[in-house]
């Protein structure tokens, strides 16, 4: 890593920071509403820079496993589900299936209830 | 921009009887494709509240024409259902564009506000059961009255999702996986109805009393009936209070009671779940339709890119819905 410091998630941060504290109580009611919206995507862009790696390898690891195949993406393993290579019933595919979709929501939205839910 | 605005809201209702100075414009945080406004309509130091529903003219491939949700909600207030009064509608080549203007509804349509002020805490109990009610008249309508609606059965609404979201060239193993399921689920045993379409907090106005109203018919089609009943219990309108399976405010017991009280068509818990995931899915590739058309720059909205994101919402759904028996 050639960049200093803040790093880019610390940078996503500030900005986070300044748009809650210095913005929002002098915008009008839709706008607020909107510059909610935008926190919500930095944060979302800040994790998948600080845990995006380690969730992904963590699926990837899983799909090791269960997918016979040198290509490990969620595109491959969609395609065996599609083209019915891999039985719907397989528990492995489930587990998989639910890891992804963990894994997947806690970078976009780790407040979310179902998620939250199936943590505790 | 507002004094055009006005002039032509003053001329379109003027055109059907009503007179008067109009004031007090002002933008409501609407759906995402349509714009709201509210605005007063004073005569005589007598002032009338009033909203104007304008579609942007550029609909998603689901959506309806604005001056035909206005025809809609003419015909379901017949049968007692709750929607606002509609007082003018204008045509897209007319100077409003499609949209129409309607009486103003007092309540509250903000889904976080009503699961969260005190004003509504009386209401929420009895929601559910009203909701029922409502959705159920809406449900019984004849709908020869509504053959300018397309119909759309489940197993091509199914495929057209299907194919809609191959269309985005970003396969996803849970949406593949839940297409699989609901394929292989009965959605047969029915009665060709109107259907709201994306009947939910957000979509409903709501007072201290409970329900007052039933607005947002973009999405309305002839299809089955059910599809409103698993929409409004996804778990993609609980707004966080998932313990809640009627749109975060109620239980399921309570809006079938109102709905098997009115309706035609009994339902039962077991015949809701299919159409929850249905819901759930459905949901996702609206998800996507609204990324992606942001990504391709028809419309360039930090609404629609986020809602990009909003898609893992719905996998991991329908995950807890089809493994991990969620409700």
């Amino acid at each position: 890593m050639i960049f200093d410091r803040p790093t880019s998630g610390e940078l996503i941060k500030a900005v986070m920071d300044f748009l809650d504290t210095k913005i929002k109580d002098e915008l009008p009611p839709h706008l607020a509403f909107k510059l909610r919206i935008t926190n919500n995507v930095l944060g979302m862009v800040q994790r998948e820079i600080e845990q995006g790696e380690t969730l992904q390898q963590e699926v990837y690891d899983a799909m090791q496993n269960l997918m016979h195949s040198d290509e490990l993406t969620t595109k491959k393993l969609a395609e065996l589900i599609k083209d019915g290579k891999i039985d719907l019933k397989d528990e492995d595919l489930k587990d998989l299936l639910v890891l992804l979709s963990k894994n997947k929501i806690e970078v976009d939205n780790p407040n979310y209830s179902t998620y939250k839910k199936l943590i505790k | 921009m507002q004094e055009e605005l006005a002039s032509a809201l003053s001329k379109k209702l003027l055109e059907v009887g009503i007179e008067g100075k109009v004031s007090n414009l002002e933008p409501l945080t609407g759906g995402a494709s349509k714009e709201i406004w509210k605005f007063e309509v004073s005569k005589d130091k007598q002032s009338t509240k009033m909203i104007l529903r304008r579609g942007s003219g550029i609909e998603g491939p689901l959506a309806i024409k604005t001056a035909d949700e206005a025809r809609i909600q003419k015909e379901v207030i017949k049968v007692g259902a709750p929607v606002p009064t509609i007082l003018a509608v204008s045509k897209n080549e007319e100077e409003l564009g499609d949209s129409y203007i309607m009486n103003f509804v007092e309540g509250e349509s903000i889904a976080r506000k009503i699961l969260r002020d005190k004003e509504y805490k009386k209401a929420l109990p009895v929601l559910a059961y009203q909701c029922g009610e409502a959705i159920a008249r809406i449900h019984n309508v004849d709908v020869d009255n509504f053959s300018f609606l397309p119909k759309k059965p489940a197993e091509d609404q199914l495929e057209d999702l299907y194919s809609t979201y191959q269309s985005f060239e970003q396969p996803s193993p849970v949406f593949e996986y839940a297409y699989l399921w609901l394929k292989k689920q009965d959605f047969s045993n029915f009665q060709e109805s109107l259907v709201h379409g994306d009947f939910r907090l957000g979509n409903i106005i709501v007072n201290g009393e409970g329900l007052q109203s039933i607005i947002d018919w973009e999405l309305a089609h002839i299809g089955n009936p059910l599809q409103d009943l698993g929409w409004v219990c996804g778990n993609s309108w609980r707004f966080g209070k998932s313990d809640k399976v009627v749109g975060g405010f109620g239980e399921l017991e309570d809006l079938l009671e109102g709905y098997n009280s009115i309706s035609k068509l009994k339902v039962n818990k077991e015949m809701v779940k299919c159409w929850q995931v249905f819901g759930t899915f459905r949901w996702g590739v609206i998800c996507l339709i609204q990324a992606y058309a942001h990504l391709s720059g028809t419309i360039n909205s930090i609404e629609k890119a986020a809602i990009g994101r909003r898609v893992s919402e719905t996998e991991i759904d329908i995950v807890d819905l089809l493994f991990l028996g969620g409700e």
